[in-house]
């Protein structure tokens, strides 16, 4: 692959449960997302600084209209900061073209939506082998099979991967939805309300599931209205009208320190 | 209505316009059909305002102008005129010139569109275009070769009539074009009848010619008759209007599936807005009833667009067909029936449509119709659960095809459109090609390099004169009727030189009595070798006995020239000097008429002609099925903009997108294209058949092969052009934002 010119900081190489967890894999700074001009503009995220480290779990809570489908967007990459500075692994993303951000996608993060968002057209096992195809071509067709098999197992869905996205139950897509984020092992995963249209037992199968690929080193950033849920997250971060109002990590409440930008988060540690 | 329309149009302008104007251009394409009304409309009027003859004969030199006398006791009879025909050279062209009763006539009446009518010896009126009011020129007059004297014209008037309207005419006085022509009376008469019917004519005609035998006046070839008062070329564009028809029903047909795919989209797009007012307590009936009326009030903005946009069709392609055929330019004229019938098209088939359409959303599961965005989901059919087992192919190619088995209605709706476009296409073509041919089939037998034609309709040549040249030769070109086709009879020496006397069965004619046919004419009136035929010329019914089949592409009868001047009662003439030279012999002085093979040859106008409108009503035809399959793209991409998007969320590019969607048109356009060329070749080939069949000759068919690719072309970079504008619209957006509205 040619050299990124985007990329700031060398590649890192795919953590594992040994590297120290808190390298930052997402760095935002200043980051501003608003819609329309003048007094009619429409302020989705607020000159936000965010750092979330390598492997973590972190949710985002906050009331509805705060701004947390807004900022998981802006992490993800499938939406563009008006203004302020993103870095994701190693990337800078608020400035790339719709096509190279569209292939770091591909390579860096797996996205799982509230309503799923599976191709209809598709089977279980060829929504998957699509993620894999889009994300990497040089995967032979017989290691995207079985890459894709192996992910809908993860899931529990290994008997169920000829079925149509319409012959699945919400709990069934949803975990589809997760084989598809996952099979292209990305460093990150973000996750809007992925329990949101769930029954509260396919919500906890859900979760556990995207919980537990923190084990393998991938950073999951999931967005949910359970406080329960929340709770269990190495890093909460809580978003009042387009901006954090609290930001708490192992316990500790980082909001003033981090807001201030006086503070790296390894010294705060 | 009006107000619920503009409600709508205030939240989806470009999808409610863009039905309007989809809707707007198929009623505007109907319009083809009103063409061959609006032409024939045009001429009857101009037929009527002039006074068309019913019977025109030709006769050798009545010494009298006093015709009425003659033939004014015949039945059938209301009014005969007497006319001279000749013809002069002006700026090296022959042009007809006609002598006629100015100010008494009640037939084909001279008016002047400019200028005035001629009063005073020498004056002339000629047709638009060949000369200016005040020009003069200098006519010779007949008298032997060394005579000098001439008639100075001059130009009074610019006009003419419907009947001569095709060609260049200088019309004047009796007394003049006598004096041109070097008769002392007439030597045409025209005739007025009471009952216009053919069959009279038919009758009306024989007892003219017997009328004129007995008062010693020769008809030189059949009387020509124009039933019903029809102009005659109506009869040609009649058949130009079957073919505008054929074209006209392709252009309904796309204009039906476009209304059909336009309302159905229109509807099914509010399936969960009904299903909202549903659950909220609207009942279905008074759904329905608003859906209905939805698609009827878009339905009739669309008539109020295209009835003008269709009579402005049919106005604009029959002015085409006037001026280019006739030299007729028309006034304006609307075909209700076509205006009524596309109107109804529009509006009772919007409502069918929408009819069914609002019974299939109303009819759906609340709770399933709440959740979908667009219709059904994929996999409740059978044949969508079978596509979905086929598990070759790339995956964007599954999404592709699997969505086309989905959207099947819409698919089939492109694929006609596609087909209708590539047919529309190749018929024009194959028009072309097949005229190019038959052009060339017609004179490729012909071995004269030029004809040389006399003034005066008689056989005034006599055929000895070409004795001692061996590159001419005189012959006979007359018209007679054989089995009800008007024929030519085209008189040769037995071992003429002057055209190829290969035969596609038997032999050329040897002995008396025999005579050969076009191969093509035989066939169709039923005739074989052997048979024997009865020829009507001017001089009577005459029987002669086919012995060969020529492969002339006309309707001819060839025959030994001194056996037909014999029976024309002028043995040793003929009325025509063929030789192998492009001029005309040394021997042949005085006003003449020369035609040359050449000239023939690279006279392309009238096919030209023919095409030129063919080309615009195949442009009609293609732009409406172009822009169906836009806007049929245009709904399917945007259907599925959260599918795409989703695709873009895991790493998918543009270039994927537009995979997909190409992948989806091209099997479309595949079939499309096939079946537009089967398509395609059978309706050039029924076109041609009827042409053939109302023709009585053999005109043949070269389908056009050459235009195979172009059509290929035209539909592989249309689907590429439409799909990279369409991808490109639904891409603009952040993933995030085309998704938030998916909910
Ligand atoms: N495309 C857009 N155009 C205009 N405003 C937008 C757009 N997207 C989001 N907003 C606005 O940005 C703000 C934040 O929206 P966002 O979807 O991020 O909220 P949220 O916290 O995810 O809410 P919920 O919990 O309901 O999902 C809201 O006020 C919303 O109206
Ligand atoms: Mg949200």
């Amino acid at each position: 692959m040619s050299p990124d010119p985007y990329r700031v900081a060398p590649p890192e190489p795919h953590a594992s449960p040994d590297v120290p967890r808190l390298t930052p894999l997402v760095q935002a700074h200043d980051l501003t997302r608003r819609w329309g001009r003048g007094s009619s503009a429409q302020l989705g995220v607020d000159r936000v600084d965010l750092n979330i480290g390598s492997g973590e779990l972190a949710s985002i809570v906050g009331p509805s209209g705060s701004g947390k489908s807004t900022l998981g967007a802006l992490i993800a990459g499938i939406d563009n900061p008006t203004s302020g500075s993103l870095v994701v692994d190693g990337t800078r993303i608020d400035s790339l073209s719709n096509d190279r951000l569209a292939r770091w996608r591909g390579r860096t993060v797996g996205i799982v939506f509230q309503d799923f968002h599976l191709l209809p057209t598709l089977s279980a096992e060829e929504n998957v082998e699509l993620a894999v195809q889009l994300a990497d071509r040089s995967v032979h067709r017989r290691e995207r099979r079985e890459r894709s098999r192996d992910a809908l197992a993860s899931v529990g869905l290994a008997d169920k991967r000829r079925r149509l996205p319409t012959q699945l139950s919400g709990g069934e897509q949803q975990r589809v939805a997760i084989a598809r984020a996952l099979v292209t092992r990305p460093r990150l995963i973000v996750a809007d309300e992925p329990t949101g249209s769930l029954d509260q037992a396919s919500g906890h199968v859900v979760f556990e599931l995207l919980a537990g690929l923190t084990a393998t080193g991938t950073t999951v950033l999931f967005i949910t209205h359970d406080p329960e849920l929340a709770r269990r997250a190495d890093r909460q971060i809580e978003m009042l009208d387009g901006r954090i109002a609290t930001h708490t990590a192992a316990g500790i409440d980082m909001s003033p320190l981090v807001a201030a930008g006086t503070i790296d988060e390894q010294v705060a540690r | 209505m009006i107000r619920r329309l503009f409600r709508e149009i205030g939240r989806a302008p470009v999808r409610i316009l863009t039905s309007v104007m989809a809707l707007a251009l198929a009623i505007g394409a109907i319009g083809v059909l009103a063409i061959p009304a609006v032409s024939t409309n045009s001429l009857r009027d101009a037929a009527e305002a002039d006074g068309i003859p019913q019977v025109i004969v030709p006769i050798d030199d009545s010494k009298t102008f006093d015709v009425a006398g003659i033939v004014g006791s015949v039945d059938n009879v209301d009014r005969a005129e007497a006319e001279v025909l000749t013809f002069v050279e002006i700026d090296g062209r022959t042009t007809d010139v006609l002598g006629v009763d100015f100010g008494n006539q009640e037939i084909d009446i001279v008016h002047a569109d400019v200028g005035r009518l001629p009063a005073a010896a020498g004056e002339v009126l000629v047709t638009d275009g060949l000369a200016q009011i005040g020009d003069r020129f200098e006519i010779p007059l007949p008298g032997g070769e060394a005579s000098s004297a001439t008639m100075s014209a001059e130009v009074v008037g610019v006009g003419g009539t419907a009947f001569w309207s095709e060609d260049d005419v200088v019309f004047t006085s009796l007394e003049s074009a006598a004096a041109i022509a070097g008769v002392d009376g007439a030597n045409r008469i025209v005739v007025g009848t009471t009952d216009l019917s053919a069959d009279a004519l038919s009758d009306t005609s024989r007892d003219l010619r017997a009328a004129l035998t007995e008062a010693g006046i020769t008809t030189t070839s059949l009387p020509f008759t124009v039933p019903d008062g029809h102009h005659p070329i109506e009869e040609a564009i009649d058949q130009i209007s079957m073919l505008v028809g054929m074209l006209g029903i392709v252009a309904g047909l796309v204009a039906l599936v476009l209304l059909a795919s336009t309302v159905n989209t229109l509807i099914t797009e509010r399936t969960r807005e009904v299903a909202v007012m549903r659950a909220l307590g609207a009942p279905n009936r008074q759904m329905r009833r608003r859906l209905r009326r939805l698609a009827l009030s878009i339905a009739a903005a669309a008539v109020v667009l295209g009835l003008p946009l269709g009579i402005a069709i049919s106005n604009f392609i029959a002015r085409m067909i006037l001026t280019e055929f006739v030299g007729i330019t028309p006034g304006f004229a609307v075909s209700i029936p076509v205006m009524v019938g596309s109107a109804l098209f529009a509006l009772l088939g919007a409502r069918i449509v929408a009819a069914r359409a609002a019974r299939r959303v109303t009819a759906r599961p609340l709770a399933e119709a709440l959740r979908d965005r667009n219709g059904s989901p994929f996999g409740r059919r059978l044949s969508e659960r079978l596509t979905a087992r086929v598990r070759v192919g790339a995956l964007l190619d599954r999404t592709a095809v699997r969505n086309g088995v989905h959207q099947r209605a819409r698919s089939f709706a492109m694929f006609a459109q596609i087909t209708a476009a590539v047919a529309a296409l190749l018929i024009v073509a194959s028009l072309a090609t097949t005229i190019t041919d038959y052009n060339a089939a017609e004179i490729e037998p012909v071995q004269w390099g030029s004809r040389t034609f006399v003034p005066g309709p008689g056989l005034d040549i006599d055929a000895s004169i070409a004795d001692s040249d061996p590159r001419s030769e005189v012959g006979i070109d007359i018209a007679g009727e054989l089995e009800g086709w008007e024929t030519d009879l085209v008189g040769f020496a037995p071992d003429t030189l002057m055209i190829d006397r290969t035969m596609d069965a038997g032999r050329w004619f040897a002995a008396p009595g025999e005579v050969a046919l076009s191969t093509g004419f035989a066939e169709r009136i039923d005739v074989e070798i052997g048979d024997e035929i009865d020829v009507e010329l001017a001089s009577g019914s005459h029987r002669y006995t086919v012995v060969g089949l020529h492969p002339d592409s006309g309707r001819s009868v060839f025959i030994d020239t001194s056996e037909l001047a014999a029976d024309m009662n002028r043995p040793g003439m003929g009325n025509v000097v063929m030789s192998l030279d492009e001029e005309s012999p040394a021997y042949m002085t005085g006003l003449l008429s020369v035609e040359r093979l050449t000239d023939i040859s690279e006279d392309d106008s009238g096919r030209d002609a023919i095409l030129m409108i063919f080309t615009a009503i195949g442009a009609i035809v293609v732009a409406v099925a172009g822009l169906a399959v836009a806007s049929g793209l245009a709904v399917g991409v945007y259907e599925r903009r959260h599918e795409f998007a989703a695709m873009r969320a895991v790493g998918g590019r543009r270039r994927h997108i537009f995979r997909v969607v190409v992948a989806e048109l091209l099997p479309l356009g595949t079939l499309g294209i096939g079946a537009g060329l089967v398509a395609g070749w059978f309706g050039g080939a029924a076109i041609m058949e009827s042409f053939e069949a109302s023709n009585a000759v053999e005109i043949g068919y070269t389908f056009a092969t050459g235009a195979i690719p172009a059509a290929v072309g035209a539909v592989v970079i249309g689907s590429l052009l439409l799909g990279g504008l369409m991808v490109r619209r639904v891409t603009r957006q952040p993933v995030a934002v085309t998704l938030r509205g998916a909910a």
